[in-house]
């Protein structure tokens, strides 16, 4: 396990090394002045902006190591990662690729259907709820090494949490994050389920800071979202086909309005139309081995058909004789019938419309700068867009230069999502996290179920979406429960980041972790707030009373010297007050925001 | 209403008289008003929905035993309503359909003409994908994957709140772990899966405690919306535990199941008679995609029927005295094929049908056109042919129970009429 404060040494090191590289070209300073921020200031909104969270230490280094500097640092993300790397070592499979998965974490049917092929067991055995039917399904898949695709799903979980709390490349997990949310797929369609945690590690995350066609592309031909929103069953209409299967115009539809242009981009349906004809024949490599043999042999023998070629590209398929071969017409652009090129070049065209280069710079200006950003920045921040042909790096370049980044008014103007609040309670602690599932929950209790967000639209970024009355509580609840591992699987050291210096009062606590975890807060309005309700109140007693120890006054206490079991308790209860403050702070408004 | 008026006693709404009441959440300030203005308080309606999760095959809940092609489409899963057909026999409804053995428990209510039932309902998308179908029915619009909100969500916007008559926290609850589809949007929605946890956890007098810190806090802060959902929060927890009964005791002596829907409904009962202000209640059910051995008059078709069936009637006697204002619904994402398949189940098909309980149904009835199952008659020579579209039969039921006004943004892209399920 690793704690933050290790994680800090180590990025410390290894600036040292990459020191000439850097200082060679310096960067022209953010404009964070003109708005009356101060050094310090800036430094922590450029880290509420871009990590997952941080504490004073962060901001006291990076305005060591240079705002901008770091920030470029981050946009390269190479920061290495060892420490990561061995903790993520236990969740090791969520990084298989699609075809191993489907090997090893085979869906529930198909292991139904492997048992009864095989003669495993007979076929009116088959009830999901019997007991003898439930231990042939653990035998038989213990026997085959095979395991329940949902172990998949918790150890890719797993790895979320686990990189966002640790990896030095915060800036590329967070945007990861962006774009998966933005190409959402989910973990409640079975049929995509199983290739989406290598659709975040191998699809999204190598293109998050790449260029923006490149990422759609890629997005378009992995099957996770092939089978998500239908393209993979989308064929050319034959009117005279047995089965009536034909053109599926959802992905057609969700590139141009929630992946490109924006509902409001200027397309109509004939749009979609004309755009879904031109993916026809776009779908996924068959892993399962059920009944493609021939689709595949077919495949494998038109792949150098010169006039109708198939595709095969690692998981994804151009079927040519799936595909429409008709003329199409979007948005004005003729599309002559050129097979799989189509389809890349409709992407490339949407990619470089000015539409989407608007609809995109304002997505990100509302994740990185506030709910409603100001209009002058996304026109700056598109016109980089499209100059640069869709730089992400550059588009988030000319964002940070822009003095309305830097307003006062988007200072904390953010509402920290469930995960970010979890994540970020992580970090401001340099907590270990010894069960991230667990976080999880309580990610999910606070109104985020990551990867299960049904509709395409991804979650909403809006502060009024995560702030309701039911989800505030679970909030609070969070904060108090989170320094006990039992409930939120993290372990904290809440003296050792006080330098094992135990505060004597919960009002000096309140001093020490505020100081932590809210390094911006005026510190003495909240001891003005709260002091008087924990200390009048008797905080201390009756902490003691709940959290069970036998308890003799605390001025007996220092009287005289006490006897270890007294010292135990006497920790224990301190601890709980300790927590409890921790808690409190955690759970207050101030921490809900970013 | 005693338990609206212990709730403002000591909600501190002596703060009315030095008119603070800006300051106070609307649906308290909405409770105090009507308490001084409209001592008979006007209860409010209630829907209760429960999603059948899987595609219930409604051609064995319902089954239309005349028809002799149903019955040769189906050597093995048949049941007959002759009592002499050996096991159980189907419960006869009108000489036409017979409801499975196991949901006897709904044939009080049917003959009562307070449960209705819709045959060939679902959707004009044909999809047969469980994700596209739930989400389709959920959000409302078949044909739109985008669209941001649920249907159930929209309506609790759509049912004329105003000042007089505002939203509580309570007003749309889901009883799952997470908000379902159905209750997405802008309207607030809670998703809790046990009543006793909406409160700030902890042991003894550290939980006031805390509480009171976390309001101060709350209280204090300069952010708008931080401050007043805060606010909301906490006098929403208040009231919530201090109605919560620790022995919850149904009324007429009833035993809910100890499913997880028994256990949902009888939570939705416990909300219902807090007074909380809830409108509109989300469940489900789970188990419905019988594709192997869904067996016949025992099994696991049967198991889950009768799991449904005694739930909703534990619910429904629970409700007695509230019976003129709560509707509960069923719903479910297609049916199953009319054949039975190679494993002794059904695979995804196309019509189901639904069941809705109310004082106010046009009971009695089993609704909707469904034409013998001769293999022209069926949807891609396989299904039972959808021939009321869901919607037809939800916005029916959210304009004459709700009192939904404008149809066009509960449903749109839809402007079909009713099929009178609902009387008047």
């Amino acid at each position: 396990m690793v704690t933050q404060g290790k994680r800090i040494i180590l990025l410390f090191c290894m600036l040292l090394g990459l020191l000439p590289v850097y200082s060679q070209k310096k960067a022209k300073v953010f404009p964070y002045k003109g708005s009356g921020l101060s050094k310090e200031e800036a430094a922590m909104h450029l880290l509420s902006r871009f990590t997952y969270g941080y504490n004073v230490k962060d901001v006291q280094q990076i305005q060591k190591e240079g705002l901008e500097k770091w920030f470029f640092r981050q946009l390269q993300a190479k920061g290495e990662d060892k420490e990561l790397e061995e903790m993520l070592e236990p969740y090791a499979d969520a990084l298989l690729d699609n075809r191993t998965v489907v090997q090893k974490y085979p869906r529930g049917p198909r292991v139904r259907r492997m048992m009864l092929d095989e003669g495993y067991i007979p076929q009116d055995s088959v009830d999901n709820k019997s007991k003898f039917y439930k231990a042939a399904v653990k035998n038989y898949m213990a026997e085959k090494g095979i395991h329940p695709e949902q172990e998949l799903y918790r150890k890719f979980i797993a790895t979320k949490v686990l990189r966002a709390a640790f990896s030095t490349n915060q800036l590329h997990e967070v945007m990861t994050d962006f774009w998966f949310n933005h190409f959402n797929v989910s973990f409640t369609k079975p049929q995509s389920a199983t290739f989406i945690p290598s659709y975040e590690n191998h699809v999204i995350r190598p293109e998050a800071l790449g260029r923006f066609e490149d990422l759609l592309l890629a997005t378009a031909k992995s099957p996770a979202m092939l089978l998500y929103l239908d393209n993979a069953s989308s064929k050319a209409e034959q009117p005279k086909a047995k089965n009536k299967t034909g053109i599926n115009e959802n992905y057609a539809r969700e590139l141009m309005e929630l992946h490109t242009l924006g509902v409001d981009g200027g397309y109509t349906q004939k749009d979609v139309s004309e755009a879904a004809r031109i993916l026809t024949g776009w779908t996924n490599y068959p892993m399962n081995g059920y009944g493609n043999t021939n689709f595949i042999k077919n495949i494998e023998k038109s792949l150098n058909n010169p006039k109708n070629p198939s595709v095969i590209d690692g998981d994804f398929i151009f079927a040519a004789s799936r595909h429409d071969k008709g003329k199409k017409v979007v948005l004005g652009r003729h599309f002559e019938n050129n097979g799989y090129n189509e389809g890349v070049e409709l992407i490339s065209f949407l990619a470089s419309r000015p539409q989407a280069a608007r609809f995109i710079c304002k997505k990100i200006a509302v994740r990185f700068v506030s709910d409603d950003p100001d209009s002058t920045l996304v026109n700056e921040m598109a016109k980089t867009f499209l100059e640069s042909k869709g730089d992400i790096k550059k588009v988030l370049t000319a964002m940070v230069y822009s003095p309305e980044f830097w307003r006062k008014d988007n200072v904390y103007s953010k509402v920290k999502t469930p995960f970010e609040l979890a994540i970020s309670s992580v970090r401001a602690l340099d907590a270990q996290v010894e069960n991230p599932n667990r976080l999880v929950n309580w990610v999910t209790r606070m109104g985020e179920k990551k990867y299960y967000y049904i509709a395409p639209t991804g979650f909403p970024d809006k502060s009024s979406y995560w702030i309701n009355t039911g989800a505030l509580l679970n909030r609070m609840n969070f904060g108090l429960s989170f320094t006990s591992s039992r409930a939120s699987g993290v372990d904290v050291d809440l003296l050792e980041l006080t330098g094992y210096r135990e505060p004597e009062s919960p009002e000096q606590a309140l001093e020490v972790y505020a100081a932590l975890l809210l390094p911006s807060t005026d510190i003495e309005t909240l001891k003005n707030r709260l002091g008087p309700l924990l200390t009048a109140q008797n905080l201390q007693q009756k902490v003691e009373k709940s959290s069970g120890g036998k308890m003799q006054m605390m001025r007996d206490m220092e009287k005289e010297k006490p006897n270890s079991k007294q010292r135990l308790n006497d920790k224990k209860s301190n601890n709980a007050m300790l927590a409890q403050v921790v808690g409190l702070i955690i759970g207050s408004p101030e921490f809900q925001r970013r | 209403m005693y338990t609206r008026r212990a709730f403002l006693k000591s909600s501190g709404l002596g703060l009315l008289g030095v008119g603070l009441i800006g300051g106070i959440p609307a649906f308290v300030a909405e409770a105090v008003a009507r308490e001084k203005n409209n001592p008979l308080y006007s209860k409010r309606k209630v829907i209760v929905c429960i999603f059948q999760r899987g595609a219930m095959d409604g051609l064995m809940a319902v089954s239309p035993f005349e028809d002799a092609y149903f019955r040769e489409a189906r050597p093995n899963l048949f049941l007959d309503a002759a009592k002499s057909a050996g096991g159980g026999a189907l419960i006869d409804l009108d000489g036409r359909f017979g409801l499975h053995p196991s949901m006897k428990a709904f044939e009080s209510v049917f003959r009562d003409k307070r449960l209705a039932i819709v045959h060939g309902i679902g959707s004009p998308n044909t999809t047969r994908s469980h994700f596209d179908a739930q989400d389709y029915m959920e959000s409302g619009t078949p044909f739109q994957k985008n669209t941001t909100s649920g249907w159930l969500n929209r309506a609790v916007g759509l049912m004329g709140h105003d000042h007089a008559h505002t939203t509580t926290p309570f007003s749309a609850v889901s009883l799952t772990p997470a908000l379902p589809r159905s209750l997405y949007g802008h309207n607030e929605a809670l998703a809790i899966s046990d009543l006793k946890n909406f409160k700030i956890q902890g042991n003894g007098a550290v939980v006031k405690q805390n509480a009171k810190s976390f309001e101060e806090l709350y209280d204090q802060t300069s952010v708008d919306l931080l401050r007043d959902t805060g606010k909301g929060s906490f006098e929403a927890m208040k009231l919530l535990q201090r109605n919560l009964v620790k022995d919850y005791k149904p009324a007429n002596n009833v035993v809910y199941p100890t499913s997880s829907l028994g256990n949902s409904l009888k939570q939705v009962a416990q909300l219902i008679k807090m007074d909380v202000g809830l409108e509109v209640a989300f469940t489900e059910s789970n188990g419905w995609d019988t594709h192997y051995n869904q067996g016949k008059d025992t099994g696991i078709f049967a198991r889950n029927v009768a799991d449904l069936t005694n739930c909703i009637m534990a619910f429904w006697n629970d409700m007695e005295a509230y019976q003129d204002d709560v509707l509960v619904m069923t719903m479910t994402e297609f049916g199953r094929t009319v054949h039975q398949n190679g494993t002794n189940g059904t695979d995804h098909g196309r019509a189901s049908c639904n069941f809705i309980l109310g004082n106010h149904v046009d009971g009695g009835k089993v609704h909707g056109i469904v034409d013998t199952l001769a293999k022209e008659n069926l949807e891609d020579g396989r299904d039972l042919k959808v021939t009321t579209d869901f919607r037809s039969v939800f916005s029916e039921v959210a304009e004459k129970h709700l009192k939904v006004k404008d149809k066009k943004e509960l449903f749109p892209d839809w402007n079909g009429e009713g099929i009178g399920v609902m009387k008047g």
